[in-house]
């Protein structure tokens, strides 16, 4: 199944370039924002592996974004792009957003390449944990339901 | 005022100086930023277009093209016009960026011209786009002639009355630009949607050293340095404020440079 990767940034310039990046080397489908709000409004529609983000925008920052995004998909991993890389603004996008990777502009798409590829295995690897931990609960309810049952039976 | 808080020609020359280098890191620093998306843009491109190249060498290096392979190049091609597409909006930016910045240094240019306020204060939103970000620019622009003046000064102050405006706006907000000519005067109002300024500080905001935002070098002489530069070119300037609500500069020059006459 192609993996998704959702571009939001402010700057039309910016995710075009990325997604013809993208669309050119790699199979992954790529759905681009300019608006973080609509953005928002189709992950809640629907999931996706990666999403990158810019910090700078003027209606909704990139760490708002990423973290109503973490509200909505805590499994997607979120990159967030900056053209304005200060400590005080990375911490909080390590602590609020929960971001897995923090990359400057100008970027380098071969280096953005990895970063994705990585990216969405992490993303997949833990949508099955989270299917194994959920299975392993439902095991464990028809265990202990069974368990009840055998009880009842037996004494 | 007393006489320490009227500098001479030198004094005034230097404190102009002063405050100038003082807001050039700030500016530098934003430009920087607003140079870096385009630059970014390009340099992504750029490498595509390698990569672009470079598959359709391999795909031609048989000769024989397969109409999978056919489907490839129209793809290449399609990415190609498309980022080309995209470098001249990235390039168009960058000339506007440097444009304005040559407009409001007025490097080229005589130090009293004749110019057109509206491009000097169009310049100076330019360079500050990035520490306007969050706030709405409303432009209410009149017909007006243009005016003599020492355009580098008049955009100095455009700043400093910009920069107040932002900064009396952490959060975001308005600021309205309004121009209208009236007589021998062009009019030039900046109004922001700020906290304002408390009653008992308006006595002092001309004075020098006066800052409500610590004690960095620089600050604290914007305002007498606008007004400073105002006098000499024989116009004023007036502030109307309420706190809670914003504020309001108004500027009035004349059209005719008659020098720092009467002052």
């Amino acid at each position: 199944m192609r993996s998704t990767v959702m571009l939001v940034d402010d700057e039309p310039m910016v995710a075009l370039a990325l997604r013809s990046f993208l669309e050119l080397e790699t199979s992954h489908r790529v759905l681009m924002f300019t608006s973080p709000a609509e953005a928002l409004a189709t992950l809640d529609q629907e999931p996706v592996d990666v999403i990158i983000a810019d910090f700078m925008m003027p209606d909704m920052d990139g760490i708002t974004f990423l973290s109503r995004a973490r509200e909505l998909r805590p499994l997607t991993t979120r990159i967030l792009l900056t053209g304005y890389a200060d400590k005080e603004n990375a911490i909080r996008a390590i602590n609020q957003a929960g971001l897995y990777y923090y990359l400057e502009k100008p970027w380098d798409n071969e280096q953005l390449k990895v970063i994705i590829r990585n990216g969405i295995e992490r993303s997949a690897l833990f949508t099955e944990l989270d299917q194994r931990v959920s299975a392993l609960e439902h095991a464990n309810v028809e265990l202990h339901g069974l368990r009840a049952r055998l009880l009842q039976a037996f004494l | 005022m007393n006489e320490s808080a009227v500098p001479h020609d030198q004094q005034m020359a230097e404190a102009i100086t002063q405050a100038r280098l003082a807001t050039l890191g700030m500016m530098v620093a934003g430009l920087a930023h607003e140079i870096n998306t385009p630059l970014g843009t390009l340099n992504s491109n750029h490498d595509v277009l390698r990569r672009a190249l470079l598959r359709l060498q391999v795909i031609l290096a048989d000769e024989v093209v397969t109409p999978d392979e056919l489907d490839e190049v129209r793809r290449v091609i399609a990415a190609v016009d498309s980022i080309l597409h995209v470098n001249d909006i990235a390039v168009e930016r960058m000339s506007a960026l440097v444009g304005s910045l040559r407009n409001f240094g007025r490097l080229d240019r005589a130090d009293i011209d004749v110019v057109d306020v509206h491009e000097g204060i169009d310049s100076t939103l330019a360079i500050l786009a990035h520490e306007l970000r969050g706030v709405t620019v409303e432009r209410g622009y009149g017909v007006l002639p243009r005016i003599e003046c020492h355009p580098q000064q008049i955009n100095q102050v455009f700043m400093n009355l910009l920069l107040n405006a932002r900064q009396a706006m952490p959060s975001g907000g308005t600021i309205t630009i309004s121009t209208w000519a009236a007589g021998p005067d062009v009019f030039v109002q900046i109004s922001d949607t700020g906290i304002g300024i408390p009653a008992a500080h308006m006595a002092r905001i001309f004075e020098p050293g006066f800052t409500t935002r610590g004690g960095r070098v620089g600050m604290g002489l914007g305002l007498l340095i606008s007004r400073q530069i105002i006098d000499h070119h024989a116009g004023e300037i007036a502030v109307e404020s309420t706190p809670g609500s914003g504020s309001s500069f108004t500027l009035s020059l004349p059209v005719r440079y008659c020098g720092a006459a009467g002052h």
